[in-house]
């Protein structure tokens, strides 16, 4: 009889420590994701050939949007592919305008995920793809502004149906991002630097950034009574070969985490 | 009661060996001194070579990931130097930016990686007398678990 009494009760203390291990990952939070044109594109800034561009709209399409929980943390700079521990994804294609908001706006919310497992979300991976629905359908990048230089005004829209996938770590920048508590919310960040393109006349012209910029001027040679209105096709046939191979290879580095480079392909 | 001697006589022996009692063996024992320098070196550079001069660097412990447990300055040739925390075992993770370009690196530091010095390990009869007490435990114990229940 006491030999049964201790073998019932050595059975329930390894259920309830099974059910106390199993209800340990229980602790939740909300991850969002948020996308970040930066103040480039808010307040919008001076190419490296001296056009001051403001953006009226920055719509760049979202897919498979994914932050991960990686250990060891994921490095973008390998070739290894990321491992996720847990992983929360968005499972909607989304298209947001990077220029919504004022020059103070905050980050544009592209989703969120409520009950999320707490914890480092150290890496996120999304793809840019060609939407679906207005107001960018077919393009994965809309680009819509004013560029002014001396007595010239120039209205653009560059229209881009390249897609571009994306991998990426840890958010570098003034905070830490990522690190969801119990019943708290934190963020991760997708950012774009429109710079790329363009370049920063604040940034000194034989920096990599400008050096492989393509610039405005070359926009504006093509532009007609003060308007341009392209795709990556026309740009094809109206840009040098130089200047067009240049935007092809700067425009799938636009993809950041705050100032952290990404893995793209 | 032998058990309990045994035990008894084993604990002091292991106190001898633990506290480090001086125990004079040998008349031309060497001794070597060691320090190990735990100190993390970091390099930071853009993509084309050129230092991140100036940039600043900020670590964190992994014990805290929110407040830095250091910041600094790289010097002309984008390098700096920490020593880690090795109580703090973990992955250490130090951020560089400069100018909108930053990276950020995670090291593994573990609790083994001690920075400390000391001299150059046990001596052998300090060896032989932890060898011994481990047997005679592991004999101990195996005679306890093997010996008859009385009828």
């Amino acid at each position: 009889m006491r030999k049964r009494i201790i073998g019932l009760v050595i059975t329930v203390l390894f259920v309830v420590s099974i059910m106390l291990v199993s209800c340990g990952g229980g602790e939740v939070g909300t991850l969002q994701f948020n996308a970040n044109g930066e103040d480039f594109v808010r307040q919008g800034f001076i190419s490296k050939d001296g056009w001051s561009i403001d953006f009226a709209h920055v719509y760049i399409t979202l897919a498979d949007v994914t932050a991960c929980q990686t250990a060891p943390p994921y490095d973008p700079h390998s070739d290894n592919d990321m491992k996720c521990d847990v992983k929360v994804s968005l499972d909607k294609v989304y298209t947001v305008d990077l220029a919504e908001g004022g020059e103070d706006a905050s980050p544009i919310l592209v989703g969120e995920v409520t009950n999320t497992a707490v914890g480092h979300y150290n890496a996120i991976s999304w793809k840019m793809v060609k939407a679906t629905s207005e107001p960018a359908v077919g393009y994965s990048l809309v680009i819509v502004g004013t560029a002014e230089k001396d007595s010239q005004s120039i209205n653009f829209s560059i229209k881009v149906d390249e897609e571009y996938q994306y991998s990426c770590g840890e958010y570098v920048g003034d905070k830490r991002k990522g690190m969801v508590e119990e019943g708290g919310t934190a963020d991760v960040e997708i950012t774009f630097h429109f710079d790329h393109i363009f370049g920063d006349i604040e940034t000194p012209m034989d920096d990599g950034l400008n050096v492989s910029a393509v610039g405005f001027e070359c926009f504006a040679g093509i532009a007609e009574g003060g308007r341009l209105d392209v795709d990556m096709a026309e740009l094809q046939s109206k840009l040098s070969s130089g200047d067009y191979q240049m935007l092809v290879d700067i425009l799938p580095t636009l993809g950041h985490v705050g100032e952290g480079h990404c893995h793209y392909h | 009661m032998h058990t309990k001697w045994k035990l008894i006589t084993c604990l002091i022996l292991v106190l001898i060996v633990g506290l480090g009692l001086p125990i004079t063996a040998f008349a031309h024992g060497a001794k070597i001194k060691y320090t190990v320098d735990m100190t993390i070196e970091l390099v930071a550079a853009y993509d084309n070579g050129e230092p991140m001069a100036g940039a600043q660097f900020t670590v964190y412990a992994p014990d805290d990931l929110f407040t830095p447990w250091l910041t600094g300055v790289c010097d002309d040739e984008g390098r700096f130097s920490f020593v880690p925390d090795t109580s703090k075992p973990g992955t250490w993770d130090i951020q560089v930016r400069q100018a909108g370009h930053g990276d950020i690196v995670h090291i593994p530091i573990g609790e083994d990686m001690v920075a400390t010095s000391g001299t150059g390990g046990y001596t052998a009869i300090q060896i032989i007398l932890m060898a011994a007490c481990f047997i005679w435990g592991s004999v101990g114990t195996a005679l306890y678990f093997s010996r008859r229940r009385r009828a």
